[in-house]
């Protein structure tokens, strides 16, 4: 039997963690994803094999999260901006090595300590260009609680599904803001798939994703962070070698991202047509069911970039993209379409109100892209 | 499964190892094959862990599962595994600028923890694999590329910190004492909670070159003739007498059983 | 069947450690260099060797401190099938 709550975002991350089979979170406290931690600690003891650990930093949050990975359990982590950089060098190397973990990232006002109970969206290039060299990576953005719940479950998903790290990236005020939310009995679970006693650990068919080998599995892997070849034995000096691993690792993501991309498109006949992801995406809700003469593109992942989906908008003159930064996805919609993008950045842990976003629409609709 | 002979426990196809001629790494890393065969660990049950450095290489020639994580984290990575699979033996190899500097804070939590694995930190007083600069644990007075002058700062006692940070056994031995390192590994891996082995080793291509202690027979000579037992050298506190300079401090600095954390059940 | 101590010589790299370790310098400089260059060390009178006079009987590997300490894996007790007299002798 489904269940009714009411709670905050926060916890239903935690909820839709606990739902997906995790069964590792090692982390470190940082205002505002406390909560996520708190449940899980209170959640995972009373699991069988279930493990909660509050390390000494972030940067060991994520090791250990990914060390748990690797003995074949379901490992998350939880952190905020300063947090998240911290976790930078891991991520990469979660990158690297192939392992699925989920980190939740409750944005705050950056940079620095900045404000630590106010929104932003301002990790949004961080999760995407912040650790060293050529990665890509899945980074899904709720925008309300319900969804809290079940993007923290596809993240799960996806992460098994494609071996690599997945971002649950929410803020500030979904994590703390109460909503009900409709728990399912079970939800839809992928495991990576499992690998054949004949392939080698990091050897790959067409499909580009190798199957997985935990430790204790028999197999006998040896995991590193250099560059490896099929055996996962380290080969840093060959060029070809490091071409080939980068170009695949990037690859099994980037040639799917219309087979992961999840979004919501309303009205795209409309002239003026706002893109937006989590929490912004509220009052563009609330503004579209006003203005009929404007549509909208939600994401709810957002990286990988779906750009094929903004050519479904054939009579757009103007994108507008509402954003709690000074305008980080606008510049990549910038660079897939030739159509005017307007961002409309606002910090400082405010939303935008419907008010502004219409004044910023009714400047562009008679204009057609010129103010 | 179980190993019939000792060879069994290297990745063949891997030997011979990166490391220089004479360095005492490859020695270590026999002392610790030694015991894990000596105690008839099961190989896809354990899992070795390394950071980055000349130790941290030691994971890929061995034949169980083994992870090469990121700098200074090994210990933040085995807590990890050893928590997601409590079954599993988990040894890690560290080194000293591994394990002192970068990751000095993840050290002395996993030690507070007490979580049930063995570190073996091989420690050549100097950054090896980047070309000899100065680690915390580099004596003073000793010659580096970043110390061209000479150390300046006191060094880390790195089995008094484990000690002091609750480690449940820490000994320190040499390359040289290769026996009584063997038997420090097989009472670390049998002793429940954070077992912390400390071995000083030689590095003739980077400590012992810029040092002027010379090649490997020489360097490791040299830890040979300036180990003193922990025991002679507490007697020595005790009648007042001073240490001189240059010892190493060898022995068993503690074996006892406080509360222990992802014990085998 | 009996034990007779060998060197690798693809894995010796010619560090001379196993020289300064055995009790009965069995393991000498070598003067010679391989094909590869390196001067593996020769042995002398390997037949003192504790090893391979008592571990069959003992049942257990004994002193071995040479195959503990060579960092590069090199050392190791082969078993010969052909019975070969022991090189024994007592030195005053």
């Amino acid at each position: 039997m489904s269940q009714l709550e009411f709670v905050q975002g926060n916890i239903a991350c935690g909820k839709g963690a606990i739902a997906a089979g995790c069964t590792f979170f090692g982390g470190y406290p940082i205002t505002p994803s406390t909560e996520v931690a708190e449940y899980m600690a209170a959640a995972l003891p009373k699991i069988e094999g279930g493990c909660f650990i509050q390390m000494e930093d972030e940067i060991a949050g994520i090791a250990c999260a990914i060390g748990a990975a690797w003995t074949g359990a379901r490992s998350m982590t939880a952190t905020s901006g300063p947090g998240f950089s911290l976790m930078m060098e891991n991520i990469g190397y979660a990158f690297m090595t192939e392992t699925p973990c989920v980190i939740v990232n409750v944005q705050r006002g950056g940079p620095s300590t900045g404000q630590p109970t106010m929104a932003a969206q301002g990790d949004m290039m961080q999760a995407r260009y912040g650790s060293h060299g050529d990665y890509s990576i899945i980074a899904l953005c709720p925008a309300t609680v319900q969804e809290c719940f079940e993007l923290t479950v596809k993240a799960f998903n996806l992460s098994d599904q494609f071996r690599c790290p997945v971002f649950v990236m929410t803020d500030e005020i979904i994590g703390h803001m109460r909503e009900r939310i409709l728990i399912p009995d079970s939800v839809e679970i992928i495991r990576p798939k499992p690998a054949k006693p004949t392939d080698l650990p990091f050897g790959t068919d067409e499909s580009d994703i190798p199957g997985f080998l935990p430790f204790g599995s028999g197999q006998r892997i040896h995991v590193t962070g250099l560059t490896h070849d099929e055996r996962g034995y380290p080969d840093s000096s060959s060029y070809q070698r490091h071409e080939m691993l980068i170009k695949r690792l990037v690859h099994k993501i980037e040639s799917r991202r219309h087979e992961i991309a999840d979004y919501e498109i309303v009205n795209p006949d409309a002239k003026i047509i706002f893109i937006c992801y989590g929490v912004p995406a509220r009052t563009v809700q609330q503004l579209a069911a006003q203005d009929k003469a404007i549509g909208y593109l939600r994401l709810r992942i957002v990286w990988p970039f779906p750009e094929e989906v903004l050519k479904q908008f054939k009579n757009v003159t103007t994108f507008i993209v509402p954003e709690m930064n000074l305008g980080m996805i606008s510049r990549e919609i910038e660079r897939h379409t030739a159509i005017p993008v307007v961002s409309v950045g606002k910090i400082g842990g405010d939303l935008h109100t419907a008010q502004e976003l219409q004044e910023v629409a009714n400047a562009y609709k008679t204009a057609g892209g010129q103010r | 499964m179980k190993a019939q002979v000792k060879e069994d426990w290297f990745r063949k196809d891997r030997l011979p190892h990166i490391f220089c001629v004479g360095c005492g790494n490859g020695t270590i890393i026999n002392c610790v094959v030694d015991a894990v065969f000596h105690l008839d660990l099961d190989i896809d049950k354990t899992v070795f862990l390394s950071g980055i450095g000349c130790s941290s290489r030691a994971p890929g020639y061995m034949a169980s599962d083994s992870l090469h994580t990121t700098h200074g984290r090994a210990l933040a990575f085995a807590t990890g595994v050893k928590l997601g699979r409590p079954e599993f033996d988990v040894i890690v190899y560290t080194g000293d600028g591994d394990l002192a500097a970068i990751g000095g804070n993840h050290f002395i939590h996993a030690c507070r923890r007490n979580i049930d694995m063995t570190v073996v930190c091989m420690n050549n007083q100097i950054y090896g694999m980047t070309g000899g600069q100065g680690s915390p644990c580099t004596p003073i007075g000793k010659l580096s590329t970043t110390t061209p002058y000479g150390a300046q700062e006191t060094p880390f006692d790195l089995c008094e910190l484990a000690v002091g940070a609750g480690a449940n056994y820490v000994a320190r031995w040499t390359s040289y004492h290769v026996k009584e390192l063997r038997n420090a590994v097989i009472t670390g891996i049998e002793t429940p909670g954070l077992s912390f082995i400390e071995v000083l080793c030689q590095c003739p291509t980077s400590f012992g070159n810029k040092n002027k202690i010379g090649e490997g027979v020489e360097h490791a000579s040299y830890l040979r003739k300036n180990a003193m037992l922990l025991q002679k050298a507490r007697r020595m506190e005790e009648e007042g007498k001073k240490i001189p300079p240059e010892t190493f401090i060898v022995g068993e600095y503690v074996k006892r059983s406080r509360p222990v954390m992802g014990g085998k059940t | 069947m009996m034990k007779q101590l060998t060197i690798n010589e693809t894995l010796c790299k010619g560090c001379n450690l196993c020289t300064i370790i055995c009790p009965y310098r069995i393991f000498q400089i070598g003067t010679t260099p391989n094909r590869r260059g390196i001067y593996i060390p020769k042995l002398y009178k390997p037949g003192r060797c504790t090893n391979c006079r008592l571990q069959d009987l003992y049942g257990r590997q004994l002193c071995g401190t040479c195959a503990l300490i060579c960092p590069d894996q090199a050392i190791s007790w082969e078993t010969v099938s052909q019975y070969k007299k022991p090189e024994i002798m007592i030195e005053y």
